[in-house]
């Protein structure tokens, strides 16, 4: 679970230089500037019907309470488009009007995201893992060459297979497919036309628990492929560095105190 | 008790404030002209009914008036804030002396076009957007292009999907549709034409997870909202071409395709055409088509108006790699030559800024003329066969191509126009290019959001001057030496206009409203405003009178390019307003 394997630091080697769209400004009239005054709370934005939703959620609470502070969750912004169009811009407004921590934020490295929001060091490093229905396929190197895989696009994960793919001569390829919608891929793979699928693990166990159907299917190795593996963090306002070390303190303390490998275990993420 | 008693007081004055709220902008049109089907093909000389006043999208008035020797003497009439913070991109309509408006988040004002004073507003219910569907929040922030006026009512779309027939008398919603689920991701970005009693408009969202494999011009009949017929941008089951055009991916897997400019519509014969944005996500190598064009992304459909069979379809850009989506107007022109009429559907469709010259009724590929600098297409042959740059095909990812026009164009939703009087097609350009990578990012761990890396944009070597407005001369055949090009160092932001007084009018970034000889090209009159010029420009003519307006306001497309002319400083505020104007003592 929170192994720096060779995947992690090729996946974010490749990272480097990823930026959204650009061209996504809006009116300044839109940025609240007043100064909140919610006394010993802190703003905690989470989408709980994200894969990382519950991981997200547990966390923020233990900050608070490391923090003595309560903890108000706020619905997180969604539904963006697969190219981030827009994301940016309604970001910075929820981040500036809505949020003191917006959870589940991917940690990379040259951030996506411009001067006015700063990263958390992150809570959780949590892979992209590979699950099959066929019982004889212990590992990807198993599975017929040509076969199609399921990636979850605009993921890490797909970005690390495609990566591969591309280093092999065409006969050495597996196909890929990008699907957004995992209950589908999950279908696909159920009706055979995939012979894997590649997603991140909160996603899988999240499938796991809620479709019977799959109770079949299992997480193998993705060699020869790198592993992937997303470190998740929380994204506070740049002008907010107070409480920017206070959080990130407060993870250090979290991660030392074993608070932190106790929620993932909970969720079935060690 | 003390919590119902205080849960009800709290009710009733909310209820009260509602009421109060509504009361105060409320008031009645009385005997207003139903807007006929007749109207709507031919529209009084004098008023603007639709998006580009006619349904063949020509953004053309004949109105004279104002013209090459009295536009200087322009003065202000009214001016009138818009409702609501926002980009600008409005197109007011007038009809029987009522000036619509809409204004970002849905919200439409009838304005008295005389005098400006406020008839009526209509406020939809925002709640139908929940606060964390960010992407509906960012398209209720841009302005819809365009309303329609049909009978006695004002038309309108919404950024939750639905379509609301209003009573242009009062503004009360007499009926409304859920047309999209909302919930998947689905918005409008585009207001529809209505013809013969059909409601046509093209839903957006379709880069959004939940909306793969479906997005759709659609029609829905005015009186009851039924739908009447479909049309899928990414899946056509009875062309085995656009189904291998995709390579292996099927439709489930499948995104983009967003018709996201208001069609057009030729009455001889029943046809509407709609143009297709970007395929997504943007590069084949994530997307998975390989070297497929990607059908029907970047196209042209004519489709039978009644039934939403496809006629024809022309692909303007295959195999895009960097978001240079084609969705722009379709303008429809006759000629007459050589004692024949030939009918042409014209457009520069794309962000990368080429102008296309087809037939209309066959879709047959005419001849086509590069206006900014571009490097997408390295060339078109005779048949009309498109040669994207294979060059510059991202072959990794993370690699970096320096591609031009940019991700903001070139070309962007501001409309051109096209003249009768010159047979001229005049169309607001900026020159840009920027560094595109085919990367992935995920903003939040193990969504399916990520991202392409669009680099700032920078003028192509060589060029001082992002703006460029082009007349270029419209025939069946191409024109060598004709049409002009008038260059300035902010870009353009607004639709243009031609009027029968022989003028162009728009603006730009550095908030001058110019208006422009249609021979020349020369800068006839301009007033420098609160904000870039932005929207559609429009005019009309009352008790002997012209009239011509003018919406300034935010600008995300003087943003985007804004490094380009530094000593322009944008206005921080945003301003979102109309002037208009007219001649001194003009009535006659």
């Amino acid at each position: 679970m929170r192994r720096l394997a060779p995947a992690l630091v090729l996946g974010l080697t490749l990272a480097c230089g990823a930026m959204p769209a650009q061209g996504q400004m809006l009116p300044p009239q839109l940025l609240d500037s007043t100064r909140p005054t919610q006394g010993d709370s802190i703003r905690a934005c989470v989408d709980d019907d994200s894969p990382g939703g519950p991981l997200d959620r547990a966390v923020a609470q233990a900050i608070g309470d490391a923090l003595f502070l309560d903890v108000d969750f706020v619905p997180a912004l969604r539904g963006f488009p697969l190219d981030g169009d827009g994301y940016l811009a309604e970001m910075e407004i929820h981040l500036n009007n809505d949020c003191d921590l917006f959870m589940g934020i991917a940690v990379q490295p040259n951030s996506p995201f411009p001067e006015w929001a700063a990263m958390t060091r992150p809570y959780a490093q949590v892979p992209f893992v590979l699950v099959v229905a066929d019982p004889d396929y212990r590992s990807l190197g198993d599975i017929p060459l040509g076969s199609t895989i399921g990636t979850a696009v605009a993921s890490l994960g797909e970005r690390v297979f495609i990566t591969s793919m591309l280093q092999r001569p065409r006969e050495e390829r597996w196909r890929r497919l990008p699907y957004a919608d995992f209950d589908l891929m999950t279908t696909r793979l159920l009706d055979g036309s995939l012979e894997g699928m590649l997603l991140w693990q909160p996603a899988w166990v999240r499938i796991a628990e809620q479709n019977a159907a799959a109770s079949h299917l299992r997480i193998i190795p993705l060699d020869p492929v790198p592993q992937a593996v997303v470190q998740v963090g929380a994204l506070i306002s740049s002008y907010d560095t107070f409480l920017r070390t206070e959080v990130d303190a407060a993870i250090g303390a979290l991660a030392a105190d074993g608070t932190l490998d106790a929620i993932l275990g909970d969720l079935g993420l060690d | 008790m003390n919590s119902f008693t205080l849960k009800t007081l709290l009710a009733l004055t909310v209820s009260a404030s509602a009421l109060v709220s509504v009361a105060n902008a409320q008031g009645v049109r009385e005997d207003y002209t139903p807007v006929t089907d007749e109207m709507v093909l031919n529209p009084p000389e004098n008023e603007w009914l639709s998006w580009r006043r006619t349904p063949d999208n020509q953004g053309y008035s004949p109105l004279d008036l104002i013209n090459r020797d009295t536009v200087g003497d322009l003065e202000l009439a009214w001016a009138w804030p818009m409702a609501d913070v926002g980009i600008q991109e409005t197109a007011p309509l007038m009809h029987d002396g009522v000036l619509f408006l809409q204004t970002n988040n849905n919200i439409v004002q009838a304005l008295d076009a005389r005098s400006g004073d406020l008839i009526w507003e209509y406020r939809p219910a925002l709640a139908e957007v929940p606060a964390e569907w960010g992407y509906q929040l960012y398209q209720s922030r841009r302005q819809k292009n365009s309303i329609a006026l049909y009978e006695d009512t004002v038309v309108l779309t919404t950024v939750d999907a639905r379509i609301i027939v209003l009573d242009a008398t009062d503004g009360k919603v007499l009926r409304e549709v859920q047309a999209f689920d909302y919930t998947v991701g689905y918005s409008y970005t585009v207001g529809p034409i209505v013809v013969n009693g059909k409601i046509i408009s093209a839903i957006s969202g379709c880069s959004i997870s939940g909306t793969a494999g479906g997005c759709y011009v659609v029609a829905h009949d005015f009186e009851t909202l039924d739908e009447l017929w479909r049309f899928n941008t990414l899946d056509d089951p009875n062309n085995p071409e656009q189904l291998a055009s995709w390579g292996d991916v099927p439709p489930e897997n499948r995104w983009g395709g967003t018709p996201w400019a208001t069609g057009s519509y030729d009455a001889r014969t029943n046809t509407t055409f709609w143009g297709v944005g970007m395929p997504a996500p943007y590069a084949a190598l994530i997307r998975g088509s390989e070297d497929g064009d990607a059908l029907y992304t970047n196209s042209t459909l004519a489709l039978d108006a009644d039934t939403g069979e496809l006629k024809w379809y022309f692909q303007h850009l295959p195999r895009d790699d960097w978001d240079l989506d084609s969705p722009f107007e379709r303008v429809l022109v006759d000629l007459e030559e050589n004692g024949e009429t030939r009918h042409l559907l014209i457009s520069v469709p794309g962000k990368n800024g080429i102008f296309f010259a087809l037939d209309r009724d066959t879709g047959e590929y005419l001849w086509s003329q590069e206006t900014v600098y571009q490097n997408s297409v390295t060339s078109i042959d005779d048949d009309g066969t498109v040669h994207t740059n294979e060059d510059l095909m991202l072959s990794a990812l993370g690699e970096e191509v320096l591609i031009c026009t940019s991700v903001s164009g070139g070309k962007l939703w501001q409309a051109g126009a096209y003249s009768p009087l010159t047979q001229q097609f005049y169309v607001p350009l900026t020159e840009a290019c920027n560094v595109v990578s085919a990367t992935q990012t995920e903003f939040t761990a193990g969504n399916a959001t990520g991202a392409m890396r669009f680099g700032p944009r920078i003028l192509p070597e060589g060029i001082t001057e992002a703006g460029l407005v082009e007349a270029i001369q419209v025939g069946v055949t191409k024109s060598e030496d004709a049409g002009w090009k008038v260059r300035q160092r902010p870009s353009m932001t607004s639709s243009l206009l031609t009027t029968g007084g022989g003028l162009v009018i728009g603006g730009d970034a550095g908030r001058y409203v110019k208006a422009w000889d249609q021979e020349t090209g020369e800068v006839l009159w301009q007033q420098r405003l609160n904000a870039p010029i932005g929207g559609s420009p429009m005019t009309f003519e009352l008790d002997g009178e012209q009239y011509l307006v003018i919406p300034t306001g935010f600008s995300a497309a003087a943003g985007s390019i804004s490094s380009a002319f530094p000593e322009i400083p944008l206005p921080s505020g945003n301003g979102n307003s109309i002037f208009v104007y007219k001649l001194p003592n003009s009535a006659s």
